[in-house]
């Protein structure tokens, strides 16, 4: 059964013993929208393109510590335990603080590594799902002075996929259990992931935006120039042409804030959705590279993906 | 009775992301949301890495917001030594990002009283086998962004730094000793004595 025709069959079951000129009463209608927003069954396919997609960049960010990795965490580093737990929470653990000889380290490193690979190609992802967020956080835990925006995004659709099934589809396990895990359907569990993901999405957009609205720079129409200035080694140079027009910077500016704006709530709007889920792909990764934060991008990106969903199609409607 | 239980569950995790934004929003946390979160959430938010504010201010235009570098020099031959410099041009992406990050902790964490002198000593004495010495003069230089109009008027050079901290680190007896070097130009002009 699709996502779509259940929640037709859930909209049959409640019109039953109704009168026609009988409008549906608030708490009906509210227990119908939270129904099909978070336990209608998805299709775990747009939840195995984020597993994908985030496997990718985990991956990226967890090599970024390779060649440091010593340098870091090793037992005459630069961040020896001391001065770790000065910077990190009571609360906070790290798997990494049970390594204290050089082959400990890289051991649980490499394993980390392994984990997020399996994760990435769909093999045990029962298992791996639930250790490669685990690992993730253990290693930001380690040294978390080093954490950056697209860690702390990562961080949050690790934990996202654990929830779901997101090895249901384009993995190993479908490639070599396909008869034992039988045909390819639906799960409450997808739709939950997913439904967290959206959520996520719009409220870390809407943290980042009310940080930069904190800034006069934001209101002048001079954060583009700075943004575009503040290192030599930028992928992105447009130090020039903002120099050379006030306007050009000012239009910027109010540009990624109006973006920022029209993403975080217009991505509710279904009918709008196929505007803008397309135009976040394409702007998240365009942003983080201006902005010298390319991962952070791109880890939003794929949190716009999370919208991306067939049985929207032709919908009214909000979320 | 298990969609009640999963709706519980939800809220409870949405109450508690919410909180965590509210409470590390890098502008401080009303003492309400700071025990709740505390108290009932961050015991398990915490260690999955999601208490975190993702206040992401890309800019705000002021000079931290520039790129920082660590530099690392034998103190005892400061001009001839091996120098070391994280990140150097050969460093690019996120590792070079994670090194600029720690190198902005090390300038920043100087405000705060609770980790003062503690992150600067701890790569100081990292740097001691990466320069063969053990008195060491550790530096966190910030980049200087131009001004628009130096650029329009095309005066783009080589980018300038400037000395966001630097600090002496050494190993006496065994024992680590950090020695805060102000930089001149934030210590107080001296006043000439004015005949009355």
């Amino acid at each position: 059964m699709t996502a779509r025709s259940t929640v037709e069959g859930i909209r049959d079951e409640r019109s039953v013993g109704r009168r026609p000129e009988q409008l549906p009463r608030l708490e009906d209608w509210i227990g119908e929208v939270w129904t099909r927003f978070w336990f209608t069954p998805a299709d775990p396919r747009p939840l195995a393109l984020i597993r994908i997609a985030t496997g990718c960049l985990a991956l990226a960010l967890w090599w970024s510590y390779a060649a440091d990795l010593e340098a870091w965490f090793g037992s005459d580093g630069m961040l020896p335990s001391r001065t770790r737990g000065a910077w990190r929470s009571p609360w906070g653990g790290s798997i990494f603080d049970l390594a204290t000889t050089p082959t400990m380290l890289r051991g649980i490193y490499l394993i980390g590594g392994l984990v997020i690979l399996a994760l990435l190609a769909g093999l045990c992802t029962p298992v791996v799902s639930l250790l490669a967020p685990i690992f993730f956080a253990s290693i930001l835990q380690r040294g978390p002075m080093l954490a950056g925006p697209a860690d702390d995004v990562v961080a949050v659709i690790l934990w996202c996929l654990a929830i779901g099934r997101c090895g249901d589809a384009v993995s190993l396990d479908r490639l070599f259990f396909a008869g034992q895990a039988g045909p390819q359907v639906g799960s409450f569990r997808n739709r939950i992931a997913v439904s967290l993901l959206r959520v996520h999405a719009s409220l870390l957009t809407i943290a980042a935006l009310l940080a930069q609205l904190k800034g006069d720079v934001w209101w002048d129409g001079t954060a583009a120039w700075w943004l575009a200035a503040r290192s030599a080694d930028r992928t992105i140079d447009l130090t020039v042409p903002l120099a050379a027009s006030l306007y050009a910077t000012n239009l910027l500016t109010h540009a990624i804030t109006l973006f920022e704006v029209v993403f975080a709530l217009g991505v509710w709007c279904v009918p709008l959705r196929p505007l803008i889920v397309p135009l976040a792909v394409v702007c998240w990764p365009l942003l983080g590279l201006f902005a010298g934060e390319p991962f952070w991008g791109l880890a939003m990106a794929i949190l716009a993906l999370a919208f991306r969903e067939a049985a929207d199609r032709g919908r009214g409607g909000i979320l | 009775m298990l969609r009640a239980t999963l709706t519980v569950l939800l809220c409870l995790y949405l109450v508690g992301f919410a909180l965590c934004l509210a409470g590390n929003s890098g502008s401080g946390a009303s003492a309400v949301v700071r025990t709740v979160k505390s108290r009932l959430f961050s015991p398990w938010m915490t260690p999955a890495w999601l208490d975190v504010g993702h206040d992401v201010r890309l800019t705000y235009g002021q000079p931290e917001d520039g790129g920082h570098r660590i530099e690392i020099r034998p103190w005892a031959d400061l001009a001839r030594g091996r120098t070391i410099v994280y990140p150097t041009s050969a460093i690019w992406g996120e590792r070079a990002a994670r090194w600029g990050r720690l190198a902005r902790a090390i300038a920043v964490g100087e405000q705060d009283p609770d980790r003062e002198g503690l992150l600067p000593a701890a790569v100081g004495v990292g740097g001691f086998r990466l320069v063969g010495a053990e008195d060491v003069s550790l530096r966190v230089l910030r980049q200087m962004m131009p001004e628009s109009a130096v650029i329009a008027s095309g005066g783009k050079g080589a980018p300038r730094f400037e000395q966001a901290y630097a600090a002496r680190v050494r190993r006496v007896a065994g024992e680590i000793q950090l020695l805060t070097i102000e930089d001149p130009a934030e210590l107080a002009p001296l006043v000439p004595e004015v005949a009355p």
